[in-house]
């Protein structure tokens, strides 16, 4: 099963979305009260294509990259990775699905500290048993510009050459999608600059990127920016 | 990975790992101390199970034991042991180096029941007196030297190794004659040295179904009962300490349970991305469980090897010889005690792990 996918999904012979939302809505239920994180979203991404989502807070932001990256189930709606039906998965084929098509980069890298650059790339891999990603990253890290930090401890690492190893890390399955909450969240806008092109970079290859975000900056570099307002989308 | 992450808080992990320490510290050595305790005091014990002592039962008006008695007894005892008559009675020993007050003994063949420092016990003791440790040096006597006892002289021809052991006769402060010196004829007690504690309760059986048909002519009393009531204390002492032992092992569970917690809380942004990135929640529980598990054994390993040091020590600070220490049973304890502080750590490992690894990765990640 493991094989198939990573042998089919690279490839897009049809025409069909990298991922695609079906009216999603999700409600969340507290204390009595019920919340429209997400009314009725429809959302289709192409492969290589680079989206950003822009909101204010609370719109529902997070809410939809969590659903997007297979972490949270709809409350109604379908998600579909390449027209692949994902919404009724059970959690453990969830963790597969994601394992095998998303990758995540977080605002704050979220880098395990007692790991060093390319082992905490290794990370999504460390339980695979009988495969050694390490050459991999060594060479996804070599591509993001870290070549000589292979051996660098998070607390060794800036900012932006930590959120580096984190896009290293999420690339390291050769996933379809890499989704990104505020990944620019924590720089200043040089190193948000060498971030995004390296998104840029990811795009390129035919991956798709989505990046919620609330920088400006991030926009001018998507090929396509929605805004979401109270779980709804308003452009784009 | 389970290693890392304990190394990263080291000292929590140090704190962690010295309660489980000290648990099965406390454990392997209070149940060594106990062990090693019983077994040394058996060991010093243990000849007196194989005796029995003999006496005229004076409430049924028996105030000695006569000829025939002596001879019904040997038959009772047969080749499964020595019956050795005593005539009893004190008075004053004398010598040139002093004198001194003592027990006097008289038997024939006291071979059976005592050994010789200096000198030879004979198998019939016809001549002479055999005299204990202490006399002997009270009043400075060596082989031949000439003691009086009740003035009468005699010569010594043995001197006794001074007993430290619990014994029903102790020779220590007494001198043993021929019976020939006494003019009394009735024996004051039968001591029995039989080949084992078997032997010796199968020879009381018959002495008593033997002598104490018609009506109880004597008593028998048999030592190693007093040897079954010291087993049962030291085996409840040893349950005593051990239960002391293991509340301490349930403190360090406690503890273990507390860091386990704490290290999962704090980590439960990575325990999130762990599992974002796809990582299955079995492989997140056995990381922390192993986790729990080393921090078990390393802290047992060292418990037991301290709990073992301590125990060969006190060889050095306490009358007991190695061979009470380097047996199988406190192996047993050692081992045992180092399986319980892993089994408890385990234990104690297991909610906070299950819990962690159970978090939604969404709620997980928020921190
Ligand atoms: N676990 C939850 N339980 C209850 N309500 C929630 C939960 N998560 C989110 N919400 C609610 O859903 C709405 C959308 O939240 P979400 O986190 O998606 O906003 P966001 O657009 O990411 O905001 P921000 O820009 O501040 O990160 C908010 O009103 C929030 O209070
Ligand atoms: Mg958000």
């Amino acid at each position: 099963m493991t094989q198939e996918q990573t042998q089919t999904h690279p490839v897009v012979e049809d025409n069909a979305p990298a991922i695609e939302l079906q009216d999603v809505v999700k409600t969340y239920n507290t204390g009595g009260e019920t919340i429209d994180a997400l009314a009725g979203v429809d959302l289709a991404i192409e492969a290589g294509e680079f989206l950003a989502i822009v909101g204010p807070s609370g719109s529902g932001k997070s809410t939809l990259l969590n659903i997007l990256g297979l972490l949270d189930v709809p409350t109604s709606g379908a998600v579909r990775i390449h027209d692949r039906d994902v919404t009724t998965l059970s959690e453990r084929e969830r963790t597969t699905a994601r394992k095998e098509s998303i990758g995540f980069v977080f605002q704050d890298f979220h880098l395990l500290p007692s790991l060093t650059a390319t082992e905490n790339v290794c990370v999504p891999t460390m339980f695979d048993t009988g495969r050694d990603a390490t050459g991999r990253a060594e060479q996804l890290l070599t591509r993001v510009g870290l070549g000589d930090r292979l051996t660098h401890t998070p607390d060794e690492l800036s900012g932006g050459q930590q959120q580096r190893v984190a896009i290293a890390r999420a690339l390291i399955n050769e996933p379809t999608i890499v989704l990104a909450d505020e990944p620019t969240g924590n720089l200043d806008q040089d190193t948000g600059h060498t971030i995004l092109d390296e998104f840029r970079r990811v795009c390129d290859a035919g991956v798709s990127v989505i990046a919620v975000t609330h920088d400006e900056v991030v926009t001018t570099y998507a090929d396509r920016t929605i805004e979401l307002i109270d779980g709804v989308i308003h452009r784009g | 990975m389970a290693r890392r992450n304990l190394t990263r808080n080291t000292l929590r992990t140090a704190l962690a790992a010295l309660g489980v320490l000290i648990g099965v510290f406390a454990i392997a050595s209070l149940g060594l101390f106990g062990n090693i305790l019983a077994l040394s005091a058996s060991a010093e014990l243990g000849g007196i199970g194989n005796q029995l002592i003999i006496t005229p039962n004076e409430d049924a008006g028996v105030t000695g034991l006569d000829i025939r008695d002596v001879d019904a007894v040997t038959r009772a005892v047969g080749t499964d042991g020595t019956a050795v008559p005593l005539l009893t009675t004190s008075g004053l020993l004398s010598a040139s180096g002093g004198q001194t007050f003592g027990q006097v003994y008289g038997a024939d063949n006291p071979a059976a029941l005592f050994t010789a420092r200096e000198g030879t016990i004979p198998d019939r003791h016809r001549q002479g007196a055999i005299v204990g440790g202490d006399v002997a040096e009270t009043l400075d006597l060596r082989i031949g030297s000439a003691i009086e006892v009740e003035s009468s002289r005699y010569r010594v021809i043995a001197i006794l190794e001074s007993e430290e052991l619990l014994t029903p006769v102790n020779p220590n402060s007494a001198v043993i004659l021929p019976e020939a010196a006494f003019a009394q004829r009735s024996y004051d007690q039968i001591v029995v040295q039989a080949q084992s504690g078997e032997s010796a309760s199968v020879i009381a059986e018959r002495v008593r179904t033997q002598l104490n048909s018609r009506e109880e002519r004597v008593s028998v009393f048999e030592l190693s009962s007093i040897l079954e009531t010291i087993d049962e204390f030291f085996s409840l002492l040893n349950q005593f300490l051990l239960g002391i032992a293991g509340i301490s092992l349930v403190v360090a569970g406690v503890s273990i349970f507390n860091v386990m917690l704490m290290s999962t809380t704090e980590r439960r942004q990575e325990i999130g991305v762990l599992r974002a990135v796809g990582v299955q929640k079995g492989d997140v529980l056995r990381v922390l469980l192993a986790e729990a598990v080393l921090l078990g054994v390393i802290g047992g390993l060292f418990g037991a090897l301290f709990a073992g040091l301590a125990a060969i020590g006190l060889v050095f600070i306490a009358p007991i010889g190695f061979d009470v220490v380097l047996v199988a049973s406190n192996a047993v304890y050692l081992f045992g005690a180092f399986v319980f502080g892993v089994i408890v750590c385990l234990l104690s490992g297991l909610y906070p792990a299950y819990k962690a690894a159970t978090l939604r990765p969404v709620e997980a990640l928020r921190g």
